[in-house]
Parts: C-alpha cells; sequence; structure tokens
C-alpha cells in the first residue's frame, strides 16, 4: 500500500497501536513499526513520523505509562497500557471492526443493482 | 547482532540536532534509528552505508514533518491549559523525564523544608552556645524554648522530607 494506503492509516493509527500494546505488554518504538511490518509482510509500514505523534499523544491523554530503560549505552522507552488504555483498546476494536463491516456493505454493489447489470 | 558504539550513537543524535529534533523526542529517535542502523549491518552492509542509508531516510524533512505533526497533536487544549502550571506550559513539547521538571515540581517544597531546617539549626545551636556560655541549663527558660522549637523544626523539615522521598520512591515503582 502507498501512500493512499497511509491516508487511511491515519485514522487508525491509535487503535493499531493500543490493540498492539494490549498483545505485547510492553513495547518500544522501533518494536512496534517491526510487530505491524511482520504481520502485514511489509504491505503497511509506519514511519517513525507517524508513530512517535500517536504514542506521545495517547500518554499525554493518559491510556499509556512509559518506563526508560537502558539499553547498549542509549535510552529506550517502553510504552504499556494503563487499566484505562485497555479498556478504550477493546472499545477502539470493536468500533473499527464495525466500521470494516459498515465499509464492506457499502463497497458490495446492492444485490437489485447487480442483477440488472446482468 | 553487533551494537553501535557511543561514537556512532553520537554521529546519529547530532544528525538529529542538525535537523532540528525537538528534545522531547531526541533520545527515543536516536534509539529508533539505531535500530534501524544495526538491522540494515546485521543483512550485511557495512556501518557507513547503514547511516547513510538510514540518515537520508530521517531528513530535514522527515524531522520537520515529525516536529510539525508533533506540535499538532500535543499543543494543550484550552481546557487543559486552564489547570496546567508555568512548569507545564515551559516543559510542553521538552522532555520531562530528563529531571529538571521534577526538579522545578519540587522546588517550593525543597525550599520550605530546607529554610525550616536552616533556622532550626541556628536556634539550636544558639541555646546551646548560651547554655555552655551561662553554664545552667533549665527548658522553661528562653534558651530552652529556642531548643525546643529548634529541635522541632529540624524534626519537621527531616520528617517532610523523608515522607517525600519515600513518597518518589513508591511513585516510580508504580
Amino acid at each position: 500500500m502507498e501512500s493512499s494506503g497511509n491516508e487511511f492509516l491515519r485514522g487508525t493509527l491509535k487503535t493499531i497501536v493500543l490493540k498492539l500494546l494490549s498483545e505485547h505488554g510492553r513495547m518500544y518504538g522501533y518494536e512496534i513499526t517491526q510487530s505491524v511490518k511482520e504481520r502485514t509482510q511489509g504491505e503497511v509500514t509506519l514511519t517513525f513520523g507517524a508513530l512517535y505523534p500517536v504514542l506521545h499523544k495517547l500518554e499525554q491523554e493518559g491510556f499509556l505509562v512509559t518506563e526508560s530503560v537502558e539499553v547498549d549505552g542509549r535510552l529506550r522507552k517502553y510504552y504499556s497500557l494503563t487499566p484505562r488504555g485497555s479498556e478504550t483498546a477493546v472499545q477502539k476494536v470493536s468500533e473499527f471492526e464495525r466500521f470494516v463491516e459498515v465499509m464492506r456493505t457499502l463497497l458490495q454493489p446492492p444485490p437489485s443493482l447487480a442483477s440488472v447489470s446482468r | 547482532m553487533t551494537k553501535l558504539t557511543p561514537q556512532q550513537l553520537a554521529k546519529v543524535q547530532g544528525h538529529l540536532l542538525r535537523n532540528g529534533s525537538g528534545d522531547a523526542l531526541l533520545s527515543e529517535l536516536v534509539d529508533h534509528l539505531a535500530c534501524e542502523i544495526e538491522h540494515y549491518v546485521w543483512i550485511g552492509l557495512p556501518f557507513e552505508s547503514a547511516l547513510d542509508k538510514v540518515l537520508m531516510d530521517a531528513n530535514a524533512i522527515a524531522v520537520r514533518h515529525l516536529s510539525e505533526t508533533y506540535r499538532c497533536e500535543l499543543t494543550l487544549s484550552d481546557e487543559q491549559l486552564q489547570q496546567a502550571s508555568l512548569d507545564d506550559i515551559v516543559f510542553e513539547f521538552r522532555n520531562k523525564a530528563y529531571g529538571a521538571y521534577d526538579l522545578r515540581q519540587a522546588y517550593r517544597r525543597n525550599l520550605g523544608n530546607a529554610l525550616m531546617m536552616g533556622l532550626g539549626m541556628v536556634l539550636l545551636l544558639m541555646s546551646l552556645m548560651n547554655g555552655i556560655g551561662t553554664k545552667n541549663w533549665s527548658y522553661l527558660s528562653t534558651t530552652g524554648l529556642m531548643w525546643i522549637t529548634g529541635l522541632l523544626g529540624v524534626t519537621l523539615a527531616l520528617g517532610r522530607w523523608f515522607h517525600q522521598h519515600v513518597q518518589d520512591k513508591y511513585r516510580t515503582a508504580e
């Protein structure tokens, strides 16, 4: 997915991040980008420019807590969900699934039209 | 997997600073880019080419775009501004974890404690010297009262300091 994919991605980034953190517990930025890349077989690549603002925003909103650990001589910042964050993760994922369902029905041609064209 | 040396990390950090990365994101970006470089080195590129490739992707445009998105996303809302202290506003886009934010937050409290302790110690010293000078001691004299007040002051300051210390420890452990 190229630039058009990014356009759709922007609104769902929070959901993706919350969902990944609810599965993995504790992750740092690069790990999140790699995890997204692996699971979509390279279809979706998160750039650091898109990821970090979202992470910090979620932290500011109280959904994430951070923890800095020194690894290989540099500071690595790990993110994990707060209880409120876990609730939001569940809620956002189900909302998004509903949205995908609605989109799918919207994109399918209505049955009457399909029969007319045939 | 080979790890980057401090000199190589300094190179990455220098590049980010030259391209205008804000300090709220700096240490995180250094780690991010270092991970990418290590990945390229691991799949066989020499360090210099890996560095060039990663730094080319993280060029001035990308870093500026990041800073702008960051500002848009994280500017305090009007509601938050109502409750924000001066420190919150000063540190809005800065690295709070670095330590200066905590120092500022604790400043008034520390100043109060230090003042109380200082005054208490002066009172103790004065009454002690008076006691030695006149060679008699009674808790009911002015000197005695000074001693008791001084002792109370120092104890209270120490108690508050200790209490705060324990609280801080508990908070970070949370």
